[in-house]
């Protein structure tokens, strides 16, 4: 098992979370983790490969679209390409939708920084030693108020950015406005088409007299349109910062290769991020879908929740504080023996799928809720998932003849048997914390946090610290993540005297903990 | 900011570097990733069948949970034999400091200080049965055993308890043990058939008490040849030692050796004329040790050393760093599922059933703060906030921090909220964490205690001084009353409140002696050359192995994967289902 596959494997629980196939719905085309991987040479379709990348931020998508549309009721046809902006200040150098959207979106911008305290105080605290002086970072990304905080965060650390869109549909015009207006060079707008999309990256990295040293990538794409198209260019870079689970696979195989040519750093993977995204996202994600989808009450209601990993964990937390009985089925014995001593019945499925009222499926596998599991539950029963893609529900099989299908709300389906009896079908089997509810911003703020401490960390080594491999963010960084979020709990940390921290062989200020530490 | 570079392929998550060693409780040593994944002597069917673990299981601790009698022990009259075998020299300078005055492999250890830096649980299981044991002890007679003639009714002399006639006692406290170990009772039937240690001879040293008892019987049917002693002299329960010797197994070791006994327990365990042992099953190093003073050659026939405790663990890494260690070792003290139970779950039932012993409080309401939200910190506050408490954390690891901010707990400096909490409970690993001048601050009646490391958390030597008056309330409960009136509940004197005050259920033990007994099958039956002269922590096969093995206890039953899910997966439907770096 390569280590990509194991990492899919393995958090693949959470990996497809956040795909697009959520908003892009009915895409016939499956994700197949392990099987078909797309090879990094492949020259993606947008629409296909998209789930297979984790990015929080892809989710924002969903969360801000409503908002993000409300100036988009100024839709003209003409391509943005072909239209000639200029901002206030005469610059030329961008390309989104309508620059006069600019204030609209300075306004989300705005309120993206209230949530995102730690990026704010990073700006603060490290504004005076602008530690990305020089910097020339070119970004491909979700364009979101959070990312616009992110790049605005880069900007006054001291670097010159030059951003495009990782996603055809996710950019929110109000924000790109925004941001080309403050003289960034972004290159981006909803609804671009593949020749479009490829453009605007092209543009990103082909500014005049200007050659990026940096690369912050979501998914891979830019990486790879470099590679392919100005292989030079990673002569002076000093190296990649990958979010995704795709990106990060695409970098191992590169590695593998023998043909990653400069550094690059796994963000993905770091402790922090990995736990607010599945664990404490998805603890609150899974009552907050399930009431917005079904005003269920939860008080001894029989739940089994799929898969006993971190989102396994979250959801499983969530329902018993609510006071719902919760069964768990898991394929390990270790997660299934922290299930048992966590409190929660460990069966396999058939066991209790005629009593259940609620199906929760969490285990990043595929056919785990079946249609024979289907034809057995109870009237009424709420099927759903929250693990990944669309795989772990048989929705397919549920497309035959006999079965009525009635659209109840949005993401909410009725699937009537010939007897009368209705299964509750949520999100058509995607992802219900993408689907039908909202990725809190303080999420992302640890996810831009991340980032931007790791393009700090590879902009300052030393010569010779990274060499042309793929990194994990260095402990001590993760703990950095940690602590700028932490005054937003008014929290208190407590610092070692000289005489513990000798105590403990450890340094004041860090690393706490050694590599394996489990958290 | 300096960085350590962290390559990552973390699938090779190899921490060689066993650098520094860890406190007790809160982290574990460092260890090198498990090489590989080991072929199972038995598939793993979690179907059924394992009727054994139906059984009624009680009884054991109805027995042992009895508050241990200080008047019965050696030693210092309060101190509990596991804790007092180390900490019980109430003002002894001699405070064990994990960083600074690591001690070497080859200095000999003495049997008093070292001890406490062992966190191998099964010696706390000397606490829990201590009361049961002493039922026949008073037959004491003042013949040490190593000037009898004793024989078992087959007629063996080799061996050396108290004595042997005691053999049936401890039967009723072996079978009493075997109904709480369900996995090894499983692991006999399962593996009997095809004895996977057949031609075994394994040499042991640990505590002996019916949990090991159950162990030691286990290898036996598994086709391994035995001798055992002790690994400290105040934890053998004599009637079980009786027992095995009366069963066929030299067992060398008796409660209340003098250091010299010790040795030659050891000694005669290894020295015999026509066996020369080929496994090695160690608990502190001490049996390594000597095999390595003494007996060098014998290394060239041993296959591995399995050894459960940081200590050992961690002489065995000095070892290997000195290039000295000749055998692979097998760390199996850092496997994940003995590292929760030992941790979280173990001590998230005793935080509750140490304070309830100790002082009969009720937790709802009250104001508790703990220090250090490590795994066993996160045991405790778990249990009170279930139980109503306010809970409040202090922590120097940012990371830690914003997980007890996340699960809910505020996170304070112990100084703003030392004044108003009725409770402290540290679980650091570190020292001098409450010191005196926040004993001075706390108010009347505070109750403060240590769940994490040794006796060092709480600064108890600054309570010594002449205008405080210690009183002893009960055994293991300390009022010290300040000038003005104010009271201190001081517990366990600042040594560990769940070894001291509370018990060990027999189902965490079973859960180490299930991960020693397959870590020796994975090394007695590795090819050659798959084990390299390292330290190797439990492939993670064979780690879920021991949790499976645990599951029909819960009656819980795990999923399998259709073919068609493993491929899709990349996993083989037998495991191992994660990778190395994990955190579960």
């Amino acid at each position: 098992m390569s280590t990509p596959d194991a990492i899919a494997a393995d958090e693949a629980e959470a990996s497809n979370k956040f795909s697009f196939m959520a908003a892009v719905s009915k895409t016939p085309k499956k994700i197949q983790f392990a099987d078909d991987m797309q090879e990094f040479s492949k020259f993606p379709t947008k629409t296909g490969r998209r789930s297979l990348s984790r990015s929080i931020s892809q989710s924002s998508t969903d969360s801000y679209s409503s908002v993000a549309s409300y100036t988009d009721s100024s839709d003209d046809e003409m391509s943005p390409r072909d239209k000639q902006q200029t901002t206030t200040k005469g610059s030329s150098d961008f390309c989104v939708k309508n620059i006069k959207q600019a204030e609209f979106g300075r306004r989300e911008i705005e309120i993206a920084e209230q949530e995102m305290t730690a990026l704010i105080s990073l700006r603060k605290r490290a504004q005076g030693e602008k530690p990305l002086a020089g910097a020339k970072i070119v970004g491909c990304t979700h364009i979101t108020a959070q990312t616009g905080v992110l790049i605005e965060t880069l900007c006054a650390l001291g670097a010159q950015c030059r951003w495009s869109a990782c996603n055809i549909y996710s950019t929110q015009n109000e924000v790109a406005a925004a941001l080309a207006e403050t003289g960034v060079a972004v290159f981006a707008w909803k609804g671009e088409s593949e020749d479009d999309f490829w453009w605007c990256i092209d543009r990103s990295v082909n500014g005049d007299s200007w050659q990026p040293n940096m690369i912050l990538d979501d998914g891979g794409d830019l990486t790879h349109w470099v590679y392919k198209k100005y292989p030079n260019v990673y002569k002076k870079i000093r190296g990649i910062v990958e979010e995704s689970v795709t990106g990060v696979h695409r970098l191992y195989q590169l590695s593998k290769a023998g043909k990653l040519c400069v550094p690059a750093m796994n963000v993905n993977d770091s402790v922090t991020k990995q736990k607010f995204d599945n664990l404490y996202c998805c603890r609150e994600s899974i009552l907050d879908g399930l009431k917005r989808s079904t005003d269920v009450m939860f008080g001894g209601k029989q739940v089994v929740v799929c898969g006993y990993g971190e989102v396994g964990k979250g959801c499983c937390a969530a329902l018993k504080a609510l006071g719902a009985v919760v069964h768990v089925t898991e394929i390990d014995p270790i997660c299934a023996l922290q299930a048992c001593m966590e409190g929660f019945r460990v069966v396999k499925l058939n066991e209790v799928i005629r009593q259940v009222d609620v199906v929760i499926t969490c285990t990043g596998n595929k056919n785990v809720v079946m249609r024979e599991h289907l034809d057995r539950m109870k009237n009424g029963c709420i099927v759903c998932n929250m693990g990944h893609s669309n795989t772990e529900i048989d929705v397919a099989s549920l497309r035959t003849p006999e079965l009525t299908w009635e659209r109840i709300r949005s993401q909410v389906d009725h699937v009537i048997w010939p007897d009368g009896k209705r299964v509750v079908l949520l999100a058509e089997g995607r992802l219900l914390n993408l689907s039908c509810s909202t990725i809190p911003t303080f999420v992302l703020s640890i996810t831009a946090t991340t980032e931007a401490l790791a393009l700090i960390e590879l902009y300052n080594a030393p010569e010779g610290r990274y060499k042309q491999d793929v990194y994990l963010l260095p402990k001590k960084m993760d703990e950095y993540v940690a602590s700028l979020h932490l005054p937003s709990f008014d929290a208190h940390l407590t610092e070692l005297t000289d005489d513990q921290a000798k105590y403990l062989g450890l340094n004041k200020n860090g690393p706490f903990k050694p590599n394996y530490y489990r958290y």
